[in-house]
């Protein structure tokens, strides 16, 4: 266990570029609201990514991450507030053409945190297949080879993929998105299955992807080798920082509100006493 | 004693009194007062009771209707007091479970309210995971699922829910059997 606020923080591999901000915006969230019943979920949440951009989005559990990213897969309908697509509104009502659905659904892709929730075709194979197979692709077999082998799955291919671990259950759900060639890549706690090694293998993996992905996760040391821009929600289900991740692991007044750090007695040789900190594995 | 046990009892009594009674017309009418008593949510509680009999009912009135034909017997008495039953016990369970605090209702029994906790939790759990399963699907389906698709899905849910119940299961009682719950 390491203190957090006392490492060099080293940045994403793959760095936005400088014009990046430029851009038009590939998704906005615009004053998002969701309530179950009467509980809030979010509340009033804005922010926009940009094509290439690698965000984390950092909240404790229970803080709405989830949910946000099931909004921003057109999968749940906010109760308040909307987010666009490429400019254009996206709700599970508008899904229902089939051309933006289907366009939407290639683009966007959203890895569950329970990656077994994702898997239901007999083997690996069909698992990746399914969805080029529906795009119609002349090179479906070319594909999933190909991911199969990025995520290094492929000697699980003629396996029912009910059978793998849960780390290459998340592996086998990560080629199934990426075969695809998905614009925006939303992932919810993807490393939350996996070994220290295999998180490591992941962290290097999505760095080296240059598409737009926005990850979730509540394992704060994790935060700068995910992404170079933060999105935190706070226990009041708000958004209450968006910047750079280097800037928020130096506020350790807004990581305590947002309830990412922790205070308890701990030791140093002979010496006992008590700080806020943050462990590196949660 | 306080009014959700007091709820409790009558619901109890109500579901006993429905199994005796015979007559189409007392079902009726108890379905009507049930409703009554569903206030402004009467309308939903009927619709939601419609929809969760509504095919087990079918194929009991079918199967019945064939066997009446066969035997040469008039059914419609039997059907509208089959339909009107299950209905009403469907209606009243929807409105017991919307008016009474089940966890207050039993607060006289220790086990009780323990199994009653460990079945909440479960049924939350279960019912997350169930979102989770039909929107992972809706998520990665770029068209319609096919029937194949939809039978693979659900296949596959039913599977995991299994495994994860037995899982759950065996976990739970080792927690109770832990806490000195069971004395074996």
């Amino acid at each position: 266990m390491t203190e957090m606020r006392y490492r060099v923080v080293k940045p994403a591999l793959a760095e936005a570029s400088p014009s990046e901000k430029d851009t038009a915006p590939v998704m906005q969230a615009i004053d998002i609201q969701h309530r179950y019943g009467d509980a809030e979920i979010l509340r009033g949440i804005s922010f926009a990514l940009h094509p290439g951009e690698k965000v984390v989005l950092l909240g404790c559990n229970g803080s709405g991450k989830s949910t946000l990213l099931k909004i921003l897969n057109g999968l749940i309908q906010p109760t308040a507030g909307h987010f666009m697509y490429q400019n254009e509104p996206i709700t599970p009502k508008r899904l229902r053409t089939p051309e933006l659905h289907r366009r939407f659904r290639h683009e966007v892709a959203l890895l569950f945190q329970n990656p077994d929730a994702m898997l239901f075709n007999p083997t690996v194979f069909d698992e990746i297949a399914f969805g080029p197979r529906q795009l119609g692709l002349q090179d479906v077999s070319d594909r999933v080879n190909h991911w199969a082998e990025q995520v290094g799955v492929s000697r699980h291919l003629s396996r029912p993929p009910f059978s793998l671990s849960g780390g290459e259950k998340q592996k086998v759900c990560l080629a199934a998105l990426l075969a695809l060639d998905p614009k925006v890549l939303l992932l919810d706690e993807p490393t939350a299955a996996l070994d220290p090694r295999s998180t490591g293998w992941l962290i290097d993996f999505l760095s080296g992807l240059g598409i737009t992905i926005l990850t979730t996760t509540h394992n704060l040391s994790l935060a700068p080798e995910l992404g170079n821009r933060a999105l935190v929600l706070g226990e009041d289900h708000s958004l209450i920082y968006d910047g750079p991740i280097q800037t928020l692991l130096a506020d350790m007044e807004r990581l305590a509100a947002a309830n990412l750090v922790h205070t308890h007695r701990h030791r140093h040789g002979n010496i006992e006493h008590r700080h806020t900190h943050v462990h590196d594995w949660q | 004693m306080n009014p959700d046990r007091v709820r409790l009892i009558a619901y109890l009594a109500a579901v006993l009194a429905v199994s005796i009674i015979h007559q189409p017309l007392w079902l009726a009418l108890g379905l009507g007062l049930t409703l009554l008593a569903g206030g402004r949510e009467a309308g939903s509680i009927l619709r939601r009771a419609i929809r969760a009999v509504l095919l087990f009912n079918l194929l009991i009135s079918l199967s019945y209707l064939v066997m009446a034909w066969l035997h040469a017997v008039s059914p419609w008495q039997m059907l509208l007091r089959l339909n009107l039953r299950v209905l009403l016990l469907t209606s009243l369970t929807f409105l017991f479970i919307a008016r009474v605090n089940l966890f207050r209702a039993l607060d006289f029994s220790r086990n009780l309210t323990y199994v009653l906790g460990l079945a909440y939790s479960q049924s939350l759990t279960f019912r997350r995971a169930h979102d989770d399963f039909r929107l992972a699907l809706a998520s990665r389906s770029l068209r319609r699922p096919g029937l194949r698709d939809r039978y693979r899905a659900s296949a596959a849910a039913i599977s995991w829910f299994i495994e994860k119940s037995l899982h759950a299961a065996n976990q739970s009682a080792q927690a109770l059997r832990s806490r000195g719950f069971f004395h074996d």
